[in-house]
């Protein structure tokens, strides 16, 4: 193993711990607050406390505008945005991966030139608008539960990222197609599904493996894109005069979201959701660059100049 | 194989339906009154598609409500739009010359920190890296005093123009640059290269004349992702620094009084994907200079 995966490895599995068991650590509950306080010290002095807190020895991370613990916060968020996103991101690597593994293999070679150019055009509209469209009439102030929007959220991501896999996985396939064993096992009589078994599978599961934790990736990335135009994970709760809004779930992409005008005053407010998404984030791609480097070795070839 | 003519035929309205599809889902999705669950109204979205295109003769599909005010599209766009072909023209251009040129580099020298670096930026999701700079800014002011950029756009006199034309440019020259260095690697490893290099050729005329022109065209194969990048990218520079652009336009008007107005979103989708093509098509433009460039 190396260093690379290894510190990736180290870091995403600390982060599925706090999200298994964040809540127990949490020093406060969800809805202690701080209110403003006058407090008179033993010298006569008075101190005023008021929201938000600096970081300190009573809030390590401070806490946000409104008194309540970003520590908290942060730790009862980390199941939506890790859990959510590792479930997307293996539900599309299955169903867009067989459905990449039947195209590439049933599928006609080099057919796929008029397909390419629409698809291609329609880059020019981001994902995370499609998604924007689809969930901006639902996703504030919604009447159903944080689960079930959560839920809904990943069914959309699900479906719309499918394409992209299968896409990958049917060009992947279909050179592996090509090679002299698949085509020795073909003429001795082996079915379709039993070559995706057992010689397709077997030679693509680094790259399902890779394209996977990638996918992760994306999806988080996505989280807090969408959480920077108020679609929050598990809903938006939106509050008029000022209009202000907040997430439901305290997703880390979310939190971002909802407190990013925070960079001039009160800056931990800012940076210190930021720092645990890209903490993360950072986790998800060493992973998935140690794998490519334990995978990469195997096949590489060296430059002449 | 089809004519490109009669692909294009099927293409235009594919997208026309793709991007009238999309843009009614806020009318076709909603939770039903009080309590209600879940509700497709395709009927409501249909409705809207209809009102739409009856509304293109009368122009009235190409007016909209900006608060309490009726504008016309055709006389608002053109600023919008010139705005944001500005910075799709230089995200593309520059971010693929700084990208090929640095790629190159990456793939022939060992440079270790700088490609740490590069990979480093390449891992962080572009709006981190947007809310970065900003925060980089109030902190060098609050520590300096001194305001090297303007933060975000608060009046059309003082516009936010370097920062954002910097995160437009950092973030397609990164992914150019890892797409080259790794193509070029490859290249390298060909056997003409170590016959070019065994007739005594310079380092340089090998890398400049054997091996770009055929890194070329990966690059070009892969524009459409590029693209894809620097428009999502665009959408997310315009609304952190609020500059008046393609993007704005929709997300400003997209709900007016609690009104969703369909007509604005449907035209701003449509402007946004010919900015897309003129900007795919400047790239390939440059691609093609710089290849005749390299032709030995």
């Amino acid at each position: 193993m190396n260093k690379t995966l290894l510190a990736g490895l180290i870091v995403t599995g600390m982060m599925v711990v706090i999200a298994l068991f964040g809540p127990l650590f949490a020093p406060y509950s969800l809805d202690d607050q701080i209110k403003i306080e006058y407090i008179v010290g033993e010298d006569g002095e008075g101190t005023v406390i008021a929201p938000p807190v600096a970081p300190g020895a009573d809030y390590p991370l401070g806490t946000d505008k409104n008194g309540y613990d970003l520590l908290t916060k942060l730790l009862y968020g980390a199941k939506y945005t890790i859990f959510l996103a590792i479930g997307i991101a293996v539900a599309r690597v299955i169903i867009g991966g067989l459905i990449g593994l039947m195209l590439g293999y049933y599928g006609k070679q080099g057919t796929d030139k008029k397909g390419n150019s629409f698809w291609g055009m329609l880059n020019g509209i981001p994902i995370f608008l499609i998604v924007w469209l689809i969930m901006i009439g639902i996703s504030i102030n919604p009447n159903a539960s944080p689960f079930m929007m959560s839920l809904l959220l990943a069914i959309v991501l699900l479906v719309i990222g499918i394409p992209s896999v299968a896409s990958t996985v049917k060009e992947k396939t279909a050179v592996i197609r090509e090679k002299q064993f698949v085509q020795a096992s073909e003429s001795l009589g082996a079915g379709g599904w039993k070559i995706i078994r057992s010689h397709l599978l077997p030679h693509l599961k680094e790259s399902f493996l890779i394209l996977m934790v990638q996918e992760v990736i994306l999806i988080l990335t996505l989280f807090g894109q969408l959480a920077i135009f108020h679609i929050f994970v598990g809903g938006t709760t939106m509050y008029p005069d000022p209009t202000e809004y907040y997430s439901r779930t305290n997703e880390w992409g979310g939190l971002i979201g909802q407190n990013r005008m925070n960079f001039y005053v009160n800056q931990w407010i800012f940076y210190v959701p930021l720092a645990a998404y890209v903490v993360l984030i950072l986790g998800f791609h060493l992973v998935a660059k140690g794998l490519e480097k334990r995978y990469g070795k195997m096949f590489s070839k060296f430059s002449h100049l | 194989m089809m004519p490109r003519s009669a692909q294009m035929a099927l293409i235009i309205p594919g997208i026309l339906l793709f991007v009238f599809l999309f843009a009614m889902m806020p009318v076709v999705l909603h939770f039903g009154p009080g309590d209600g669950g879940l509700q497709f109204s395709w009927g409501q979205g249909f409705q809207s598609l209809k009102a739409y295109i009856a509304g293109l003769g009368s122009g009235e599909s190409f007016t909209y409500y900006s608060g309490k005010n009726l504008h016309h599209f055709w006389e608002r766009i053109g600023i919008y739009f010139l705005t944001s072909f500005y910075y799709v023209t230089a995200a593309g251009i520059l971010g693929s010359a700084i990208g090929i040129f640095i790629g190159i580099y990456f793939a022939i020298s060992k440079a270790g920190w700088a490609k740490s670096v590069a990979d480093f930026i390449g891992a962080l999701p572009d709006f981190v890296i947007v809310l970065l700079l900003q925060f980089m800014i109030v902190l060098i002011a609050k520590e300096t005093g001194v305001v090297l950029f303007e933060v975000a756009t608060l009046s059309a006199d003082d516009p936010a123009v370097v920062l954002p034309l910097l995160a437009m440019i950092i973030i397609p020259a990164n992914y150019m640059l890892r797409n080259v260095s790794m193509q070029m690697k490859l290249t390298l490893t060909e056997d003409y290269i170590s016959n070019a290099k065994a007739k005594g050729m310079g380092k340089l005329y090998i890398i400049f004349y054997h091996a770009l022109p055929n890194v070329l065209p990966y690059v070009k194969g892969d524009l459409h992702k590029l693209m894809g990048i620097v428009m999502g990218n665009l959408f997310i520079v315009e609304y952190l620094f609020n500059n008046k652009g393609v993007s704005i336009l929709i997300f400003a008007h997209a709900f007016v009084g609690g009104e969703y107005q369909y007509d604005i979103v449907v035209n701003g989708l449509l402007s946004f994907l010919i900015l897309y093509g003129l900007g795919y098509g400047l790239v390939r433009l440059f691609l093609f200079a710089l290849g005749k460039v390299f032709q030995r």
